[in-house]
């Protein structure tokens, strides 16, 4: 699957991973329409099926859809980068103290906050292929690292906000009928894609997932090509930091905890190998809907609000979810590995 | 003689299998006899492998009975035809890659539950003297990621002696070995059968056929053309079987003298490689054969020179400039093309399409822009199945899909289409049939004319002698001899050996 051959016929379309998943994500949207039920602030009830809940669902997976798109060329490379989540922390915060407290101009500062990313980034890179380390123990350090700096840097205490209108248009406004953030998101999905399906990127990432020997054999340049997708991951989740901060109108320390978990969750149930070469963008971007609709779809269901527990039971069932991807994939691939074990030729 | 009177010991009768759509075997029948050699021979692709793995129990048949002396065989594991006496080399080393080669020889061989006592004392020494057996010269505590390919069959070749099978069955056990372990093995075969074992031999390299087997079963297309006593047939007529039609065994012949020196090695050296001073210097439009025995340096100082262990001594000249890759990304910006030994790990990526492995050393100039163009991508893909004849259900037929010796014409034309200036063959012919060699040796003839320098390393020494127009002699990590084309085969073995004519 998702070796997006342009000669695929109407079967493997049908039975590829993502169609699965697109059904379910429908069901998933029609049990919670029909079963779903809120308060708005007016006291007034309304359903899950409403535009605006529509909209909200949006707004509020942008940030953990961008690091999922981050996390995809990751892990097509075999790699993992779970320091994505902090680094969205430290970004907002870069970005809050670069206005606040440097006074530099908004857009300035956003610039400066992206290629703050794209650094913390390179560092990643850096010690995965200059030092050969495995790429979970260097971002489980820069996990805690990127963390601990963002607190460091306001003391733990410290939390910008009033930023100007034009700046939280980003983040809380509609633009041309849609949340604005849907828009860069829309934008940043395309150039992912693009660059994993349209590109001799892509093909490298899965080359080096498959058998990074192989394709230092091949002459890829495997250094080169494995440290651009962390860089291009620091970038990416430096852009969520900026759209995160737009949207609560605040950039505080603690900005982004846990995302990383889901982000990477999003990715796996979107059908990415995490031994990597196999995956898609597309896939990335079902698997961040079904969590992001399954989450804001508990929330609404009259029993789940009664026992006031839509956080642990998103959790649940999104945990149950991946499960049951995973062993919905890797099944025929065991069983398959097992047959074919002692082979020969 | 003695063999026509030996009760068959094994028998098959119309053995089907298919992966899917591809119908590997159509009923094929084959009967082998204890104290014989059965050669089993066709071209790649014909379902050589795929019969073996049906009668160790690797692959379970659509269709068919087996029977072994004079008993129906019902459902066979792995596990099962082990204990009924069938030990297999398989065409690919398949050892477990941490382990030391004691502890793989004393997985396969030793007996008894998880909860066993292992003597590691005795272990070691079985396993030191199986090695020694088949003339393999390092120690059993070597880890096997650090062998190389033909140290792996040799480790595999040992495991099977070791088993006490009376059914041993070799896919192309040779294909890496040169021919002082090769020599090693026929021995040892011999005693084998002397012994009444019955063996099932595989490969492409004919002369071994006729030197070692008494019946020949030839497959064509998954069906079993007919089996003959060896004495009764001629070589030609062995071919014509297999592939259908007269196949010319003769070498190109060089038709231009040598142009200017493309290549050039002064004192060259990587100790981590094992590789030191090597000097020599190879022309445009020349092709230089590099033979040695196992464990020379020949594939590390082909490795040296593509920039995976980088030299540390020494001056490497492309073209008259100094070159110095540090890495294979470099080595092919430079416009040097290494075709590796070991295709299942660096030749192919066995789980991307044909189309994917072809163009992978060529993506700058098949993607300008970084852009991929599948047409394109898949009009190449499709004229390298063509130019190489590889058999497979099409250009996105995974690697893994694909028999041996089409992984090896695959991860060939990757490299021919690079269109370097300094190409590097490690083994290019292995385990491929012998249509398709001559294709293979006609192209890279056509390459060195247009004007590349050639380096040809290859353990199969006729080909080394037939195809290059000077030979270096490696051993002990350094050129110790350079011979002209043509040489006899008992002088390069001398050089080889290191003794002095
Ligand atoms: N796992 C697989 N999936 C699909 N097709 C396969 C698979 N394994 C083998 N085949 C196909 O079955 C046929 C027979 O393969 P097999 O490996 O038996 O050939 P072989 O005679 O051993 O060739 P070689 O000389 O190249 O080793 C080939 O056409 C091959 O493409
Ligand atoms: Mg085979």
């Amino acid at each position: 699957m998702n070796q997006n051959s342009p000669s695929a016929g109407w079967k493997s379309v049908v039975l590829r991973y993502e169609t699965l998943l697109l059904a379910v994500l429908v069901v998933e949207w029609f049990f919670f329409y029909h079963y779903g039920t809120t308060v708005n602030r007016k006291g007034v009830v309304v359903g899950f099926g409403t535009l605006d809940r529509q909209f909200d669902i949006l707004r509020h997976s942008c940030e953990i859809g961008l690091l999922a798109l981050a996390l995809t060329p990751v892990i097509l490379t075999a790699g993992i980068d779970l320091s994505v989540g902090s680094l969205l922390g430290l970004c907002a915060i870069i970005f809050g103290k670069l206005w606040r407290e440097g006074g530099l101009e908004l857009p300035l500062a956003a610039v400066l906050t992206l290629l703050a990313g794209a650094l913390a980034g390179g560092l990643n890179a850096g010690l995965i292929t200059r030092l050969r380390l495995p790429p979970l123990i260097v971002t489980l350090g820069t996990y805690s690292l990127f963390r601990g700096l963002a607190e460091a840097l306001t003391h733990g205490a410290v939390t910008y906000t009033d930023f100007p209108a034009e700046f939280l248009f980003f983040g809380q406004e509609r633009w041309l009928g849609l949340p604005t953030q849907a828009w860069l998101f829309l934008l940043a999905a395309i150039a992912v894609w693009v660059l994993v399906h349209r590109t001799t990127f892509g093909r490298s990432f899965r080359a080096i997932g498959f058998s990074p020997e192989g394709a230092r054999y091949a002459g890829l340049p495997v250094g080169h090509r494995t440290g651009l997708v962390y860089v291009l991951a620091g970038l990416i989740a430096a852009l969520a930091a900026l759209i995160y901060t737009a949207r609560l109108g605040q950039a505080k320390a603690d900005a982004g905890t846990g995302y990383e978990l889901f982000a990477i969750t999003a990715v796996v149930l979107g059908g990415t190998s995490i031994f990597g070469g196999r995956g898609s963008v597309s896939g990335t971007l079902l698997g961040v809907a079904a969590i992001a609709v399954l989450k804001n779809g508990l929330a609404c269901l009259p029993v789940v609000i009664r026992m006031n527990a839509a956080e642990e039971m998103s959790g649940m069932f999104t945990g149950a979810l991946l499960l049951l991807a995973l062993a919905g994939s890797i099944l025929p691939n065991i069983l398959s590995t097992l047959r074919l074990r002692p082979q020969a030729g | 003689m003695r063999h026509e009177t030996a009760a068959p010991l094994l028998t098959l009768a119309g053995i089907k299998k298919s992966y899917g759509a591809v119908r590997a075997l159509q009923g094929v029948d084959f009967e082998l006899r204890a104290g014989e050699v059965h050669a089993l021979l066709g071209e790649n692709g014909a379902g050589k492998s795929t019969l073996i793995n049906v009668i160790t129990g690797a692959r379970t048949p659509d269709a068919g009975t087996m029977t072994l002396a004079g008993r129906p065989l019902g459902e066979l594991t792995p596990a099962v035809t082990r204990a009924l006496g069938i030990a297999c080399v398989h065409q690919q080393p398949a050892l477990f890659a941490d382990l030391t080669v004691a502890e793989n020889i004393g997985l396969r061989l030793e007996g008894g539950g998880p909860w066993r006592w292992v003597d590691w004392r005795r272990r070691g020494q079985e396993a030191e003297q199986l090695l020694r057996r088949v003339g393999a010269d390092f120690p059993a505590n070597r880890t096997v990621r650090e062998l190389s390919m033909p140290e792996q069959q040799l480790v595999e070749i040992a495991c099977v002696l070791g088993s006490g099978a009376r059914i041993i069955i070799m896919d192309e056990p040779t294909a890496s070995l040169t021919h002082r372990e090769q020599a090693r093995l026929f021995t040892v075969v011999r005693e084998l059968r002397a012994a009444g074992t019955g063996v099932i031999y595989i490969s492409h390299r004919l002369e071994e056929i006729f030197s070692l087997a008494d019946r020949v079963t030839v497959l064509r297309d998954g069906e079993s053309v007919g089996t003959q006593a060896v004495r009764d047939i001629t070589e030609a007529g062995l071919i014509k079987l297999m592939v259908g039609r007269e196949v010319a065994q003769l070498y190109p012949p060089a038709e231009s003298a040598p142009g200017e020196t493309v290549l050039e090695l002064k004192g060259v050296g990587c100790r981590r490689a094992g590789v030191r001073d090597v000097s020599f210097a190879v022309r445009a439009g020349e092709i230089f054969g590099l033979a040695g025995l196992v464990g020379a340096g020949r594939t590390e100082l082909a490795r040296t020179l593509f920039g995976l262990t980088p030299a540390d001594a020494g001056e490497i000249f492309l073209q008259g400039a100094r070159i110095h890759p540090r890495s294979a990304s470099e080595a092919v910006a430079l416009g040097v093309a290494y075709v590796p030994e070991d295709r299942r790990r660096h030749g192919v990526v066995l789980e991307m399409p044909i189309a994917h492995n072809v163009t992978m050393a060529i993506h700058p100039r098949v993607f300008p822009g970084a852009w991929l163009r599948f047409g394109a991508e898949e009009g190449l893909a499709c004229q390298a199945i063509r130019d190489l004849a590889v058999k497979c259900s099409g250009p996105d037929a995974p690697g893994s899909s694909l028999s041996g010796g089409n992984q090896q014409k695959v991860s060939l034309a990757r490299w021919l289409a690079t269109k370097p200036k300094l190409l590097i063959l490690d083994e290019p012919t292995q385990g491929v049939d012998v249509g398709a060699k001559s294709e293979i040796h006609r192209i890279i003839r056509r390459l060195a004319k247009e004007g590349l320098a050639v380096i040809m390393i290859s353990s199969d020494l006729p080909e080394v002698l037939g195809m290059s127009d000077r030979i270096g002699v490696m051993r002990g990590g350094t050129l110790s001899a350079i011979l002209p084309g043509g040489s006899d085969p008992h002088t390069v073995m001398a050089a080889a050996l290191g003794q002095a004519k």
